[in-house]
């Protein structure tokens, strides 16, 4: 199965939403009733109902104001923290084609992905009790078409496509516009790579975590503590067993006639 | 004094054994609800408890009890499991469960392994506890100390449920007749005189003393 990769060029972005509005509509979510905050963050973060949104960075480069649009959605990590973390089984899964997709039937509410996500993706939603996120349209590619947000896209700010062209379009375009290809981690590889302009760094922008890495808590966890939950228990119980075995058990001694 | 090693001494009154079993009854079903969420080939866990969902809120309402439980617990026993002196040279021979000894110190109501276990049910339990009230709304903290929760909580599981292992052992085949303390709350003079002579000693001048 070839896996994909989604293509985000804050280059080419204007910043015109209309990623937002497909995935809204594609995926059957509502709109938020949102209000002015004095920024062009417009709502002002992802949701259990906004699973993209165009991410506004004010900024002033050598002495030049800067605007930066980006568009943000799930990272659909080669090896994801949330599906490590999550608890029940086929409610977050990591597709051959390379989408980290989440199954609402499956969800329990745990939260434990939102916590483990290196990016904060998967959003909570108390009335349901699960979380939701950007499923890089799966249902969609699958069925040979492009994600409902890269359709919509009118400045080829967003491509979509087979992961080796995508990567070697991302990099050409990043030496072209003297930018940077994030994350940019060979140990580290996401389904969606973001092409940044020259002179921007992640850190200089909103909700970009600069170095994602899969959380040590999470390795530490799911990778130490949780075999050796086991091999905790077993081998005690083992070491028990043999014992009962070995010495057998240690009986309560009476006391003999006349030692008191 | 003579005395019959048959004898039946009352060790624990119903409250003790009462509070011992909401704590080991909570606790052992949090024990086996988390595994099941913990690992995923265990599906048959949750399956048997009604779904992952299901199995979710009756490991928090479980872990409640067991947070009750545990506060309990500590101000039930907590006196009672401060180590003394003797307690060193008691561990030092390995309670005499791993080779020979003839000299072990003589111990008051809990043995220094008693007293082990008791604290590491506390702490554990503490650290169990706290982190699963972070994991219940983790999204309020930082996202540091919710990781760190998630951490613990697996970190709390692997230490005391291999505790509790020897404490199931030594409390039943490999002490006979220890496990009445829990259930009848009598065991044998002989029994006594074994595991808690200085208990014994003091329950003889007034029987009416010391108990829980």
């Amino acid at each position: 199965m070839a896996e994909y990769i989604k293509l985000i060029d804050v280059t080419k972005c204007t910043g015109c939403r209309g990623c937002q509005v497909a995935c809204k509509q594609w995926n059957s979510l509502p709109a938020e009733k949102t209000g002015f905050t004095g920024s062009l963050q417009n709502p002002a973060d992802l949701s259990f109902t906004t699973w993209c949104l165009i991410r506004f960075d004010e900024l002033e480069k050598d002495g030049k104001l800067k605007w930066i649009m980006r568009h943000d959605a799930c990272m659909h990590c080669d090896w994801p923290a949330c599906v490590k973390a999550c608890p029940s089984p086929g409610a977050l899964t990591r597709t051959d084609e390379g989408a980290v997709i989440h199954n609402p039937k499956f969800c329990i509410g745990c939260k434990s992905c939102a916590v483990a996500c290196p990016f904060g993706i998967p959003k909570y939603s108390k009335a349901q009790d699960k979380i939701a996120k950007c499923t890089l349209c799966y249902d969609r590619i699958t069925d040979g078409k492009q994600p409902a947000c890269v359709t919509a896209c009118n400045t080829g700010a967003l491509l979509f496509g087979r992961k080796e062209e995508m990567l070697e379009k991302a990099h050409k375009r990043a030496e072209q516009v003297g930018g940077l290809v994030y994350p940019g981690n060979p140990k580290y590889e996401t389904h969606v790579l973001t092409i940044l302009p020259a002179g921007i760094a992640p850190k200089d922008l909103s909700q970009m975590n600069p170095d994602p890495k899969m959380p040590a808590t999470v390795l530490w966890w799911k990778n130490l503590f949780k075999p050796f939950t086991l091999i905790g228990i077993g081998g005690v119980a083992g070491a028990s067993l043999l014992h009962y075995l070995i010495k057998g058990p240690h009986e309560a001694h009476e006391k003999k006639e006349g030692e008191e | 004094m003579s005395h019959h090693s048959k004898e039946l001494i009352k060790v624990t009154d119903a409250t003790e054994r009462i509070a011992h079993w909401i704590l080991a009854g909570s606790c052992l079903f949090c024990l086996i609800s988390g595994l099941g969420l913990m690992f995923h080939s265990w599906s048959i866990i949750p399956t048997l408890l009604g779904g992952y969902y299901a199995t979710k809120w009756m490991h928090i309402f479980s872990g409640v009890i067991f947070a009750m439980a545990l506060v309990n617990a500590y101000i039930m026993w907590w006196k009672e499991c401060i180590f003394e002196k003797d307690d060193l040279g008691w561990i030092m021979q390995g309670g005499g469960y791993l080779w020979p000894t003839d000299n072990l110190p003589p111990v008051y109501k809990f043995n220094a392994g008693q007293k082990a276990f008791f604290w590491c049910l506390i702490g554990c339990g503490i650290i169990i506890v706290v982190s699963g009230l972070v994991m219940l709304s983790p999204l309020v903290f930082p996202v540091v100390i919710a990781r760190w929760a998630f951490m613990l909580h697996a970190l709390g599981v692997m230490v005391l449920g291999s505790f509790f292992i020897v404490h199931l052992y030594l409390g039943t085949i490999g002490n006979p007749g220890t496990v009445q303390a829990m259930f009848t709350g009598k065991c044998t003079r002989a029994w006594c005189e074994t595991y808690c002579p200085r208990w014994l000693a003091e329950h003889d001048q007034d029987p009416n003393k010391n108990i829980a």
